[in-house]
Order: C-alpha cells, then structure tokens, then sequence
C-alpha cells in the first residue's frame, strides 16, 4: 500500500510540474487532467469512494473539459509570458514557495517528531439493542447516566433501561446507543469503539429507583455488528442475549432471516404453508396425524436461542409454530426481497386476564451505519445536518449559471466591437477629416490639393 | 487497514499547493492561472479528506464536496469572464489587463 501511495503522489507531483512549465496550454491542461486522476486515486485510498467519482466526474469530465473547450476556442494554446517580468516574477515566487513550505512544514515535522506514538483511532463496533419484552408498548429503553439518576434521554414512562460502560475507563458514558420507542421498525445500529463493556439493564418507572436489575460483560471486538436483546426469560427475569449479525450479502436473490424465540416455554418453530391459514393448530384432530401440507424453514428453536437462515426471493406464507404443533402467529403473504437482512424476535404479549395470550413477531430491519466515505454516509451528512448549506451552493451554482450565460449572450460581442470603433473614433481620428470636417470637404479632398498640385505643375510647366 | 497515514497525504498536498501558487505567480496566461488555482483547491481538498479518514468524520467529505460545486461555479464564470477578455482585447495575458489599477 505505501508503495502504491508514493508511485501515485509522484505522479501527481510530476503532472502538476509539468503543468506548470509546458508552454502549451492544452499540454498543460491534459497534464492537470492525470493530476486529478491520481488525487481521485488518493481519495479512493482514503476511503472516500463517493469523493473519488465525483472528482473523476466534476473534475476530470466537466471543469477540466470546459478548460480545453475555452482553450481551442480561444485559440490560446500558445500565449508568450512576459519575458522580461517573468525572470524575477519567477524567483518572488520560488521565494515565496520556500517560505510557505518552511511555514507548513514546520508543524508536520515537529508533530511527526513528538508525537510518533500517538495511537491511530479506536476501530468501531456495531451495536443496536432490541425490546422484546412482553408488554405494553409504554416499555422503552432508556440511556441513563452514570449513577443512574436521571433518565438522560426518552420519556419518564420508560421502565427499561440501558447503558453501556466502557470498563477501560471508569466515569465514561456510552450514551450513543440508538434506542427506538415504536416496536416494529427499523433499528438503526449505533458505532461504539471496540472494547470491552458491562451492560446494565434496568426496569423502573423511569427514576430507575429499582436500581439496575441486569448487568452483563460484553466484549465488543472490531468491525463486528451485535444485537442486544432484552427479553423475559422463563423466571420472568429480564435477560439479555448477544446476537452477533452477519451483515454480510446473503447469497444471490435470497435474503437472511434470523429468528430469535423470546417465548420462554416454547420451542419454536417456523414452517412454510401452502396457503394463509387462520387455524390454531397445524393439527386436524388432537391425534395430529394429519397436517396441513407445510414446509419447515426452522426446527424447534429453543427459547433465547437465535438461527439465521436464507430464504429465496419471493412471498411465502410463513406460521411460527410451537412443539405441539399450535400456531403462535401467522405471516400472510411475507415478501422476501433479495439482499435483505431482517431480525424477528417472537414475543408473547399477556393478553387481558382470562382471555388467550397473543404472540407478536416484532421486526428489526438491519440498516447498519452506512460505510464511511461512501454516497450513503456522504448524502445522510449532507441532507441532514447541511442542508441549509447544501440549498446555498444551490443557489450559487443558479447564480454563476445566469451570470455565465449574461457574459456570454452574442451582442456582449457587438456591443464590445461597437465600443472599440467608438473609442477608435474619438482618439484616432486622424488630422487630415478634422480638417475637412471643418473647413469642408473640397477643400482637401477637391480643387484645393488641385490647385496644390497644379500650381506645382504650372511651375514645372513654365 | 491503511497503513499509509495522514502525514504523507498532507505532505502531498501541500507539496501540489505550493505548486499551484507557484503557479499563480508565475503564469501570465489567464487560463494557466485558472488551472493553477483549480490544483490548490485539489490540494487542500485532499487535505480534507486526509483528515476526516482521521479523524473518522464525514463532515471533511462533505465540506470537500461543497468545495468542488463552489469550484465549478468559478470555473464557469470565470472562463467566461476570459472569453469576454479576449473578445475585447485579443489576448488573455493577466498583465495587459491593467485598466482597473488605481
């Protein structure tokens, strides 16, 4: 890799050099052209791929095409530099060049001195935590300070609450963790630095004067994506299961599906079925030895346990099952797109006392954080926080674009050709139409340089 | 991942700045120098984005971003200020261009 970085960087120094001394100015701008190139190579090793293509592009395709356009049309590609004020025009820049180069490389030298031990950047974690505790939905997790007394973020009805602390050092607080209060939805993963953690956990009415009732070790290694999952176990005790996600492409036109049984007596299962099926059971009769015609995608999933599998492109009609063969929830007409990645964690919501209970497949789509540098990261940066600016440039580029096209309107032309002969008139006017101007024209242009020239003839004649 | 760091990029960059303001001083042809000026915006350019790999921030992609629309802005109005140039005066050497002196 370094040796790539310095075959580029020379190359793109050479470009540069040579641009500046061809005397041709179309020489010049192709040697502009594969500077921009190797910069674009630089920022594709910067990790910044979305940058790179917008400056092959903006760069290399329309500023740098623009240049050339101007230059042919022009006719410019051989303009003379001032010979006499190039000499030392030439040594105040070099002068100045040294001095600049002094003043920047001042700080990089002492810095590079100093501080060669400084530690490059902590690598980064994916983290997201998941509710699937039975219950109302006024549940929600909670960041809360360190100390635990006050809920730093959400609402006072939160009775679950998380928080991260970093063993590696003691007073800080992880408070970046995205939580959601909806149930079904996107869960966004937060990036923490990896790292060793305690997890605590907490069910409260939101003063946590319950204090934390979970904590759990967690060791969050580099470049990994975990899901937390908070759930009720058989002791209905809140716990805590680490999934770690495989956020890697699934396989071509399929999309991965991980289960997580948050059901704590039961073992589930997950079976295609032919068609939507409003039964209870998969069973006809109590003997169950006659099923509905079904496919089993995944066999008997103990309770806090998670598989993953890939499912094929298309709709199924999916029905989590139990072990005696009771349908738990049915999904009607699931679409499984290709590329996706979706965690469901089934959960038993306590129905009103007396009646049945009801199971709920909660949803979490896997959006990760988008890899750095590149359009997704770019284009969130830029539509949230900047768009204020980004509506600013807007209207500049609207700008310069009615100002090129006032400069360049074709009577700019005429009206600058209609100055040149008006100022020729005024101070070039030569003597001889003042003259006639002023006296009359014959007496020039007539008898006068006659009688001028043929008096000279009658001497020449006598 | 990269083991190339920050301290060759910003090198780099400032070795192509200080070749663009050589640049700048020493070209008396407009366009050159306008060419001269777009090498400078690079440079500083790539300086961003050296440091927001850093620094891990995307902020310096987008600022990098807003530099370059803000450049092809210039680009624009300036070529067209120097076609006009060149209508009205048949050469686009900077130096001729001295009516505006006080």
């Amino acid at each position: 890799m370094e040796w790539l970085f310095l075959v580029v960087s020379f190359v793109a120094v050479l470009a540069a050099a040579m641009m500046l001394t061809r005397q041709n100015a179309v020489h010049s701008a192709l040697f502009l052209i594969v500077n921009f190139g190797c910069v674009a190579f630089l920022y594709l090793m910067l990790d910044a791929p979305f940058l790179a293509m917008v400056q092959v592009t903006v760069y290399t395709g329309a500023i740098m095409v623009l240049f050339l356009f101007v230059i042919m049309l022009l006719g410019a590609e051989t303009t003379t530099d001032t010979s006499g004020r190039m000499r030392w025009l030439g040594l105040a820049g070099s002068a100045v060049a040294i001095i600049l180069l002094l003043i920047f490389a001042f700080p990089i030298a002492s810095n590079m001195l100093s501080d060669a031990s400084a530690e490059p950047p902590a690598a980064s974690a994916k983290l997201r935590v998941i509710n699937a505790i039975p219950g109302a939905a006024a549940e929600e997790f909670t960041v809360m300070e360190m100390g635990f007394a006050m809920p730093l973020v959400g609402t006072v009805r939160a009775n679950v609450s998380i928080d991260a602390v970093d063993e590696s050092l003691p007073d800080r607080r992880i408070d970046n963790i995205v939580y959601d209060d909806s149930r079904e939805t996107v869960r966004r993963y937060s990036e923490l630095p990896a790292g060793d953690y305690t997890i605590v956990v907490g069910v409260g009415d939101g003063s946590y004067a319950s204090g934390p009732v979970f904590t759990k070790d967690l060791t969050l290694a580099a470049d990994a994506a975990m899901t937390l999952v908070v759930f009720e176990n058989a002791e209905s005790l809140i716990d805590v299961a680490l999934l770690s996600d495989d956020l890697s492409a699934p396989a071509v036109g399929a999309m991965r599906l991980t289960l997580f049984n948050a059901v704590t007596d039961r073992q589930l299962s997950l079976v295609e079925v032919g068609q939507y099926t409003t039964r209870r059971s998969l069973c006809d009769d109590s003997a169950c030895n006659t099923l509905i015609p079904h496919r089993r995608l995944i066999d008997q999933l103990p309770a806090g346990d998670h598989i993953s599998i890939e499912l094929d492109e298309g709709q199924y009609n999916l029905a989590f099952v139990d072990q005696d063969q009771n349908v738990l929830r049915t999904l009607a007409q699931y679409q499984a797109e290709r590329g996706r990645i979706e965690t469901r964690a089934l959960v038993r919501e306590p129905g009103a006392p007396g009646s049945q209970a009801s199971y709920r497949a909660a949803m979490y789509d896997a959006v990760g954080i988008p890899a750095f540098g590149s359009p997704e990261s770019v284009g969130q940066v830029l539509f949230i926080e900047y768009v204020l600016p980004v509506m600013l440039v807007g209207m500049l580029l609207l700008v310069a674009l009615i100002g090129v096209i006032v400069l360049a309107r074709p009577d700019a032309l005429a009206q600058a050709e209609r100055r040149r002969v008006n100022r020729r008139r005024r101070v070039n006017r030569p003597l001889v139409s003042v003259i006639s101007q002023q006296t009359g024209s014959d007496a020039i242009r007539g008898e006068y340089l006659a009688k001028l020239t043929g008096g000279a003839d009658d001497r020449a004649s006598e | 991942m990269n083991p190339v760091g920050v301290e060759p990029y910003i090198v780099l960059s400032m070795v192509l700045f200080l070749l663009g303001a050589l640049g700048v001083l020493m070209r008396r042809n407009a366009i050159l120098v306008f060419m001269s000026v777009e090498l400078m915006l690079n440079s500083a350019n790539l300086a961003l984005v050296a440091f927001a790999r850093e620094w891990g921030q995307v902020n310096g992609h987008v600022f990098v971003f807003f530099v370059m629309t803000v450049a092809a802005a210039e680009v624009a109005v300036g070529l067209a200020l120097i076609v006009n140039i060149f209508r009205e005066r048949r050469s686009i050497n900077i130096d001729d261009l001295q009516q505006m002196r006080g």
